[in-house]
């Protein structure tokens, strides 16, 4: 788990505490203790650069092996300690500029970018899709994810569920806007490749040309390697093509991210299963040096009722998705009963509904709340005619003569929360009825498929039937194999497995080089520091995200066309100014409690920099009180608060929302910037009780000095 | 407009004697660098008038300004923080650095440019006699190096009456 003690900061206190206690008599001590805390200062504030943590380590032995004194010898000997233990830390503060904890001011990462499992820096590629930047943005994210078309597509958003922005009104449409700009990059012949290391020689093998497998090859392909991937399936994807339905992610955007990554030389071998086409030894003779598994979970669970097995008619969602997705269109059945309430027996429902299906009913034994589905995903199933039945348990498959004529359930009320907290369903007592139905298919979760796995016999596997990794670097127990997708964490999310493949990469990488493995897991890499977006408070208070274009029902009804349709442009751009850039402002609150508790001015409204109990946010109002003195810029920590004076005004700006702006006045004599009116208003107002100000005069600092001096000066002549 | 006997009413006083300054600085540099200020802010500054001419000869007078220790002051009523104090014992104005906003407030307050703003810390910094200095005995940084002794710190009972001498040996000429 990440460390909840920055190390960086830790030592800077430590250093610092040693040069301000008196301890260090020694002045040429003293001076390298001052060194070393710069230079720790420097990886704290993100100006690190490689050679530091060599510099540190220098003048820690120095201060170790040239004394003069204890105290000297103590504190070098605690850096190097510090530096030692937690070199891992120092150089990713200084290779990635994040520091998870967020003590590091300057380095405290984003929310979005923290949940999202592939690290993607959301701000700054947010930044440039709101800069109509789509190409640079598709690079930023690439940088972490090499299927941001996809993603913006199908990607559960994690993000969206940390965005601040949440707090206030609703999230950053972050996923759409991901789409619209690796979509609209494509369309420009702008999403290309960054530069690819040069051939290094060395063959990696993939098993499974999923998201997971992919991620992996492209990474392990732009560092140079020759990387081949074995697919079992003809077409390349895994369940981002065989399990998300064509109406969901269309095959042209997989097909073109896939035609990105074979054009940096990866080679994929379709049609290839393993343990039967091929086994690993042969692979092994083949020259291939390290392997990642990563053949997801393409099995299913059974129901386990009886009648289950007797009925050809009874199959799972997982397998019925497959044969559709690779062009078998035959309907299942007139009359269909789906069972499970995750996205995937959505998905098969909505399925059915298209393949022409006359009545298509999920059986789920919980409510709609307790649904793992997503809400958008159920609601436009319901749109499309799928009906639900709630709090129904499937007790047996019922059929004369071969064929299935119905599913027998019990009626079920909502019991006592299970250890996940979801409340178990109890069926109520002689509920037994019939949901009548030609088809059952049963989507209540998938497991692994390990016949291609068993020659392995050194492969540990967990409790839940998944491999065991170690899951900083995805290594098995088995040498030079690492795994990585659902095959690890069992069926999960894309977004999960491009995580789980770019961490197997480096790992790889690694292994292959010589280089030890990370004890920490990787913190995401904060790829910019962009300007902000300068935005009137009245637009970035535009409350909700755009509303998404859906295709007609009748046609979605008939056809695998994409359902949702995309933003406009404008839509987009505009979306993307509402983001809070977290990146840049850490939401300690220090501005508005000085604006409230020290000024008594109270013109910030920023509720949502309250974590835990958020009050309502307002930007537009600030303008109404502020006066435009600029404590709260001068005490940000992080210059997400600024004010600035430009043509003739002072302007407050929160990470580029225009928050105050007031009319200069001069300095009547020399011209210089005195500050707003409503500013010396509040001052007038404090001092009247003084004495009549001075003449009325508005003058600079140095003029009042100037003049006041002028007044006493005697020149007298000469003796 | 304003008189000396209203505002110079702390305990202590600096007087300076302009007539021997020669405007080196020293006294603002050793300010400075006692309260290890950059560039920019000066509590205490050396202003030039002139030069004229007088009696066909270019002269020139350098006056002291640090902050006079008002007894009723502007800058303590504008700070909204209390960070701007007078210390009760002995009438000095003091900013409580730990208080300071920076809003500036002060600066814009006082009449004679007195407070002045540190950058680098983003808050006030303004002249206190170097009262740390005086609690253990000493001179402000900036009397202490006046090389023409022309800088004198104390009570208003033990400055110097060197003006009235001077003046009064002008007047009788015993020629």
């Amino acid at each position: 788990m990440t460390n909840p003690i920055c190390e960086v900061t830790n030592t800077l206190r430590f250093v610092s505490e040693a040069i301000s206690s008196g301890r260090l008599v020694h002045p040429r001590c003293r001076q390298r203790a001052e060194e070393v805390a710069k230079l720790v200062g420097d990886i704290s504030w993100g100006r690190g650069g490689p050679e530091h943590c060599g510099a540190i380590e220098n003048l820690a032995r120095s201060l170790v092996e040239e004394g003069p004194d204890e105290s000297c010898v103590q504190l070098g000997r605690e850096i190097l300690a510090s530096l030692t233990e937690h070199r891992e830390a120092f150089e990713s503060h200084i290779e990635t500029h994040n520091c998870p904890t967020g003590e590091c001011v300057k380095l405290a990462p984003a929310p979005c970018q923290m949940a999202c499992p592939a690290g993607i820096d959301v701000p700054s590629y947010l930044t440039l899709i709101g800069m109509g930047r789509d190409a640079e943005a598709t690079e930023i994210i690439r940088e972490d994810n090499p299927f941001p078309w996809v993603c913006g597509l199908v990607c559960t958003n994690p993000c969206e569920f940390m965005c601040v922005r949440g707090r206030m009104d609703e999230p950053i449409s972050i996923k759409y806007l991901k789409g619209f700009a690796a979509e609209r990059a494509m369309s420009e012949m702008r999403y290309e490749n960054p530069p690819k290391a040069p051939d290094n020689g060395r063959k990696v093998c993939m098993i499974g040309a999923g998201p997971a497998g992919m991620t992996a090859a492209y990474y392990l392909a732009l560092k140079g390697y020759r990387v081949t991937i074995i697919e079992a399936l003809p077409v390349p994807g895994g369940m981002m093509m065989v399990g998300i339905p064509r109406y969901r992610l269309p095959r042209e955007v997989i097909d073109r991210e896939t035609g990105m990554i074979e054009s940096l030389g990866v080679e994929f071998r379709y049609n290839t299963r393993l343990g039967k086409d091929v086994t690993l030894e042969q692979l092994r003779e083949e020259g291939f040096e390290a392997f990642m598994v990563a053949i997801g979970a393409h099995s299913a669970f059974k129901l386990m009722i009886p009648g289950e097995d007797d009925y050809p008619q009874v199959i799972n969602a997982i397998d019925l998705l497959r044969r559709v997705a690779l062009g078998d269109r035959h309907l299942p059945g007139e009359r269909v009963v789906i069972v499970g309430g995750g996205n995937v027996a959505i998905d098969a429902a909505r399925t059915c509904i298209r393949l022409g299906c006359r009545e298509v009913t999920v059986a789920y034994r919980r409510t709609r709340s307790e649904m793992p589905a997503h809400e958008e995903e159920v609601i436009q199933a319901e749109d499309e005619g799928v009906r639900f039945a709630f709090l129904t348990v499937p007790v047996a498959v019922e059929g004369s003569d071969g064929t299935l004529t119905a599913l027998r359930c019990l009626r079920a009320e909502l019991g006592q929360p299970d250890e996940q907290g979801r409340r178990r369903p109890v069926p109520v007592k002689d509920s037994d009825h019939p949901l009548k139905a030609d088809a059952v298919i049963s989507s209540i979760g998938q497991v692994i498929d390990r016949t291609g796995l068993t020659t392995l016999e050194d492969l540990r596997w967990s409790k839940r039937s998944t491999i065991t990794v170690n899951t900083v670097t995805m290594e098995t127990s088995v040498e030079g194999v690492f795994a990585a997708g659902d095959v690890v964490s069992g069926p999960a999310t894309v977004v999960e497995a491009i995580g789980g493949g770019k961490k197997a990469a480096e790992a790889i990488d690694r292994y292959l080089q010589g280089i030890p493995q990370p004890k920490w897991p990787q913190v995401p890499v904060r790829r910019r520091r962009l300007e902000c977006l300068e935005v009137p408070a009245s637009t970035k208070m535009i409350p909700s995200r755009p509303h998404m274009p859906l295709l007609n029902t009748d046609r979605r009804r008939i056809t695998f066309q994409q359902v949702e349709l995309g933003y406009s442009e404008n839509a987009v751009r505009e979306e993307a100014r509402r983001c809070l850039r977290c990146d840049i402002c850490r939401r300690c609150g220090l501005c508005v409690e000085i604006c409230r508790d020290k000024m008594g001015v109270d013109a910030l409204q920023l509720g949502y920099l309250n974590f835990d109990h958020p009050s309502p946010t307002d930007l537009r109002t600030t303008s109404e009180r502020c006066i435009a003195c600029g404590a709260c810029a001068a005490n940000c920590p992080n210059e997400a608060m600024v004010i600035k004076d430009e043509n003739g005004e002072r302007c407050l700006r929160l990470c580029g929302t225009v928050l105050n702006r007031l009319r200069l006045e001069y300095c009547e004599q020399c011209g210089a910037v005195l500050g707003p009116a409503r500013y010396h208003d509040y001052i007038a107002k404090r001092t009247k009780g003084v004495s009549p100000l001075v003449e009325g005069r508005s003058l600079c600092v140095q003029c009042a000095r100037k003049i006041a001096a002028g007044r006493h000066a005697e020149i007298l002549p000469a003796q | 407009m304003m008189n000396r006997e209203t505002r110079e009413m702390s305990k202590y006083y600096i007087f300076q004697d302009s007539r021997n300054c020669i405007g080196c600085h020293s006294c603002e540099v050793a300010c400075k660098s006692n309260k290890g200020l950059s560039t920019g802010p000066r509590p205490c500054q050396i202003i030039t008038i002139g030069p004229k001419f007088v009696g066909g000869l270019p002269k020139s007078a350098y006056t002291f300004m640090p902050c006079f220790h008002c007894e009723n002051p502007w800058c303590v009523a504008a700070c909204p923080t209390g960070a701007m104090q007078k210390r009760e014992k002995d009438g000095i104005v003091f900013v409580d650095e730990s208080l300071c906003v920076g809003c500036k407030t002060c600066m814009s307050a006082c009449p004679w440019g007195a407070p002045q703003w540190n950058p680098e810390k983003g808050k006030v910094v303004k002249c206190d006699y170097c009262m740390d200095r005086v609690d253990e005995g000493l001179k402000p940084a900036c009397v202490t190096v006046c090389t023409t002794h022309c800088l004198h710190f104390g009570t208003p009972e033990e400055i110097p009456q060197v003006r009235r001498e001077r003046y009064a040996r002008a007047m009788t000429s015993l020629e």
